[in-house]
C-alpha cells in the first residue's frame, strides 16, 4: 500500500476549562480523545457525528488551526504538529479548508478579487498576471465569472458565497481540503449543486478530502470511507458502501435510523435513543456510548472497548467484538444487531393515519 | 369532509421597505382540521414562516396583513377571523387556543426564569387558577413531555438544561392550556439527529393522546414524510403543491417538488446512471439549477419557470397558474402538470400503493 496522504495517530485535542481569579485549568474538554486515521491521496474520508462530537475540531487540528494537545499527524510523510515558521506555511499551501457558513467566512469588507488573492501573496505565488489567471481560472472552476473580482461577498447568494469559499481554498492549487459542513447552511436546492461542484473539483485536480457533515446521506454519496465519532472517539469507520449496509456499532445504527426519510420503506424502524449526550468534560468511563446504550453489559461499564477490525470494517464496541468472533460474519452480527436494538429499544412505528 | 379548525383563505402579507412592497406571502390558502398535522414546506424566503407569524398577528412593521382571512373555529361552532381580531382577544388566543414552538429554544425561554415559573406563567395568563395550582399544572406538563426527574427541573434555569430538554420545556409551555392547535416553526432544526427523532417521536404521542392540531413549519422534507397527515409546499410566497403526505412524496406533481425530492441523493438513484452501486459520487445529483429569488424580484408568470425543467410552453412566463385539484385532494400549481403526463411515480411507490 502507498503511503497515505494524511495520517492521523492517537489525536487528542483538549480545551483546558479555566475557574477563578488566576484562570486556573481546573480540568479539560477532551473534544477529541485519541482519534486515528488515514486518508489515501485522491480519496474522501467523511467524518460524521452529532454537535460536539468533536469533527470539527478533528478538521482544525489537522490544520493547526487548534494546536493538538497530543498524537501524530502527517501531511504526504512529513510531521505537521513537529513544523512551524516557513515549513509550516508551506504545508498549509497544501491543505485548505472551506467552512459552513459562506456568510460568516468571507470578510465583507473586502472585494472577492482581495479575498482570493489574499493566499497567492501569502504564498508568494505568481505575479500580479499570473494572479489574475489564477483567480480567473479558479472561478471558473467554481461555476463564477471573472465579474466577481470586483464585488463584495453580500453582493452574492448563499450558494455563490459558497462558490466563492471553495475558489479562495483552490486558487493556491492544493492537495487536500478540509470541508466542514460545506452544505448544511444552504438551501436544500442548492446543496446538490454545491456537492456536485466539490464531486468535480476532485476529479478535476485530484484533491483528497475530509469531508466533516452530519449529513448522512451526502457523506454516503460523498465518500470513500466513513468514520463515525462519538464523544471524542471515531467509533466505528469502513468503507462507505460497508458501513451503510452493515453498521455494527449500536451508535451508529441509531443514528442511521433517526434520520428521517421520504421512502415510505425505511420509515418503519427506528431506534430512539434515550437522554443526551454526555458533556465532554466528564466522559464516562468504559465505552463513552454505555450510558445511553440499550445493549450496555457490565464490561461497557468498566473497560474502553479496543477495535475489533475485520476486513478494514473497524468497529469499537464490547458486544459486537463477541459476537463477530462468535459469528464470524459482519453481516450476520448486523443483522442480529439491529434485531436485538430494535427489541431492547425500539418505538414502534406512529399507526398508519387515516 | 369535516369544517376545519383553521382555514386561511388569500392570505396577503406584505412587507413595505424603503427598496420597495416585497410582497413576502402572496394569496395563499390553507386549511387544518382537528387534530390533523400540516407540514408546510419550503427554502429560506418562501413566506412560510410569515405565515405562521401571520397566523399568530405577530407580523412586525413594516409587514402588514394586505388581504385575506385567518378563520378559527372552536367546537360549538364560533368562528374567529384572527386577521380583524383585536389585539387583547388575540393574546387569548396566542398561548391560550394557539401554541408556540420556535426553532431556537432559547430564545423562547427567559434565562432568569425558573422553568417551573415560565410554564406557571402561561397557565395563569390564561386561566384562573391559583399560583399553586399553576405550578401543579407546569410538574403534570413536565412529565406529559417525559421530562426526566421533573420535579428538580421546576426549579432549574434554562441554562441548566440540553437543547433537547430545553425544546420539551418549549413544548410543554406551548400545551398548558390544552391548546386546539400548535404552531411548530422548525421545532427541531437546531437540535441533534437523534434528538431531534426524541422530539418527533413526542409531538406524535402528544398529538394522538391530546388531539391537538400541528402546523408544521420546515425545510426537511423527511420530518414531514414521518410527521405529517398532509403537505404544502411554498415557493417564491405561494403554494405550489398540496396534498396527503404519502400521495405527495409517492407522486409529487409539480416540477418544484419533483426536483426537491430528486436533489437528495437517496433519491437521486436513476440520475447516477452509468456509475456502479456504492462507488463514491457516482453519477452527478440532480440539481434545480439558478437559486430561489429575493422576494423584490419574483418572475413574471409562473414564479418557478427560470429554474424549471420543464417549462416550454408559452403561458409559463406569461401569467400566475392557478392551484388546480388534478386528483381529488391534490393541487398543483402548474400549467405543465397534465403535459406531464400520467402520474410521476417514484421508485418504491408501487411497494406502498
Amino acid at each position: 500500500m502507498t503511503q497515505p496522504l494524511v495520517d492521523v495517530v492517537g489525536l487528542e485535542t483538549h480545551f483546558p476549562v479555566r475557574k477563578g481569579l488566576l484562570r486556573r485549568a481546573v480540568g479539560a474538554v477532551r473534544a477529541v480523545d485519541g482519534v486515528s486515521f488515514s486518508i489515501g491521496r485522491g480519496r474522501t474520508l467523511g467524518l460524521v457525528g452529532e454537535s460536539g462530537c468533536g469533527k470539527t475540531t478533528v478538521g482544525r487540528s489537522i490544520l493547526r488551526l487548534v494546536e493538538p494537545t497530543r498524537g501524530t499527524v502527517r501531511f504526504d510523510g512529513r510531521d505537521v504538529l513537529a513544523t512551524g515558521g516557513a515549513e509550516l506555511r508551506g504545508l498549509r499551501r497544501q491543505m485548505q479548508v472551506v467552512f459552513q457558513d459562506p456568510y460568516g467566512s468571507l470578510n465583507p469588507r473586502m472585494k472577492v478579487r482581495a479575498i482570493l488573492e489574499e493566499g497567492l501573496v501569502i504564498h508568494r505565488l505568481g505575479n500580479a498576471g499570473e494572479r489574475l489567471e489564477r483567480m480567473t481560472r479558479a472561478l471558473a472552476r467554481t461555476g463564477l465569472t471573472a465579474a466577481a473580482l470586483d464585488r463584495y461577498p453580500h453582493e452574492f447568494s448563499g450558494g455563490q458565497r459558497q462558490r466563492i469559499a471553495i475558489a479562495r481554498a483552490i486558487v493556491i492549487e492544493p492537495d487536500f481540503l478540509v470541508l466542514d459542513e460545506p452544505i448544511s447552511a444552504l438551501d436544500v436546492s442548492i446543496q446538490a449543486q454545491v456537492v456536485n461542484l466539490l464531486v468535480e473539483l476532485r476529479e478535476q485536480l485530484g484533491l483528497t478530502y475530509l469531508f466533516i457533515s452530519h449529513d448522512l446521506s451526502i457523506v454516503e454519496y460523498v465518500s470513500d470511507d466513513v468514520a463515525v465519532m462519538y464523544l471524542g472517539r471515531i467509533v466505528e469507520q469502513a468503507p462507505a458502501a460497508r458501513l451503510y449496509a452493515e453498521p455494527l456499532h449500536p451508535y451508529t445504527l441509531a443514528l442511521f435510523s433517526a434520520v428521517p426519510s421520504v421512502e415510505p420503506g425505511r420509515r418503519r424502524r427506528r431506534i430512539v435513543l434515550t437522554g443526551d449526550v454526555p458533556s465532554p468534560a466528564r466522559p464516562p468511563a468504559g465505552c463513552r456510548f454505555h450510558p445511553r446504550c440499550p445493549l450496555a453489559e457490565q464490561v461497557c461499564r468498566q473497560t474502553e472497548p479496543p477495535a475489533t477490525v475485520i476486513d478494514g470494517h473497524a468497529v469499537h464496541c464490547h458486544v459486537a467484538a463477541r459476537e463477530l468472533d462468535l459469528a464470524g460474519g459482519v453481516a450476520a452480527v448486523a443483522a442480529a444487531r439491529m434485531a436485538a436494538l430494535m427489541t431492547a429499544a425500539a418505538v414502534p412505528a406512529p399507526p398508519p393515519t387515516a | 369532509m369535516t369544517v376545519p379548525l383553521l382555514e386561511i383563505n388569500n392570505l396577503v402579507t406584505t412587507f413595505h421597505t424603503p427598496a420597495g412592497r416585497v410582497p413576502a406571502v402572496d394569496g395563499v390558502s390553507l386549511s387544518i382540521e382537528r387534530g390533523k398535522t400540516l407540514g408546510l414546506v419550503g427554502e429560506s424566503g418562501c413566506g412560510k414562516s410569515v405565515t405562521a407569524m401571520s397566523i399568530l398577528g405577530l407580523v412586525a412593521a413594516p409587514g402588514v396583513i394586505e388581504a385575506g382571512e385567518i378563520l378559527l373555529r372552536d367546537a360549538s361552532g364560533g368562528v374567529l377571523n384572527l386577521v380583524t381580531l383585536p389585539e387583547p382577544q388575540l393574546r387569548e388566543v396566542r398561548g391560550g387556543r394557539i401554541g408556540m414552538i420556535f426553532q431556537e429554544p432559547m430564545t423562547s425561554l427567559n434565562p432568569v426564569f425558573t422553568i417551573g415559573d415560565q410554564i406557571a406563567e402561561a397557565v395563569l395568563l390564561h386561566r384562573d387558577v391559583s399560583r399553586a395550582e399553576a405550578r401543579s399544572r407546569a410538574l403534570e406538563m413536565l412529565e406529559l413531555v417525559r421530562m426526566a426527574d421533573p420535579k428538580r427541573r421546576l426549579d432549574e434555569y434554562p441554562h441548566q438544561l440540553s437543547g433537547g430538554m430545553r425544546q420539551r420545556v418549549v413544548i410543554a409551555m406551548a400545551l398548558a392550556c390544552e391548546p386546539d392547535l400548535i404552531i411548530a416553526d422548525e421545532p427541531t432544526t437546531a437540535l441533534d439527529v437523534t434528538i431531534q427523532a426524541q422530539i418527533l417521536d413526542l409531538l406524535a404521542d402528544l398529538r394522538h393522546r391530546l388531539g391537538t392540531a400541528i402546523l408544521l413549519i420546515t425545510h426537511d422534507l423527511g420530518v414531514v414524510a414521518e410527521t405529517c397527515d398532509d403537505v404544502a409546499v411554498m415557493y417564491a410566497g405561494r403554494i405550489v403543491e398540496q396534498a396527503p403526505a404519502d400521495e405527495l412524496f409517492a407522486q409529487p406533481r409539480h416540477p418544484y417538488t419533483i426536483g426537491l425530492l430528486a436533489a437528495r441523493p437517496e433519491r437521486s438513484g436513476p440520475a447516477l446512471a452509468g456509475a456502479a452501486a456504492g462507488s463514491r459520487g457516482a453519477g452527478r445529483l440532480r440539481t434545480i439549477p439558478g437559486m430561489v429569488p429575493a422576494p423584490q424580484h419574483f418572475p413574471a408568470g409562473c414564479r418557478f419557470h427560470p429554474r424549471c425543467a420543464f417549462a416550454r410552453l408559452p403561458e409559463c412566463s406569461a401569467a400566475m397558474p392557478a392551484l388546480r385539484e388534478l386528483e381529488p385532494e391534490h393541487l398543483v400549481r402548474c400549467s405543465y402538470a397534465d403535459a406531464l403526463g400520467a402520474p410521476r411515480r417514484m421508485e418504491g411507490a408501487e411497494e406502498i400503493a
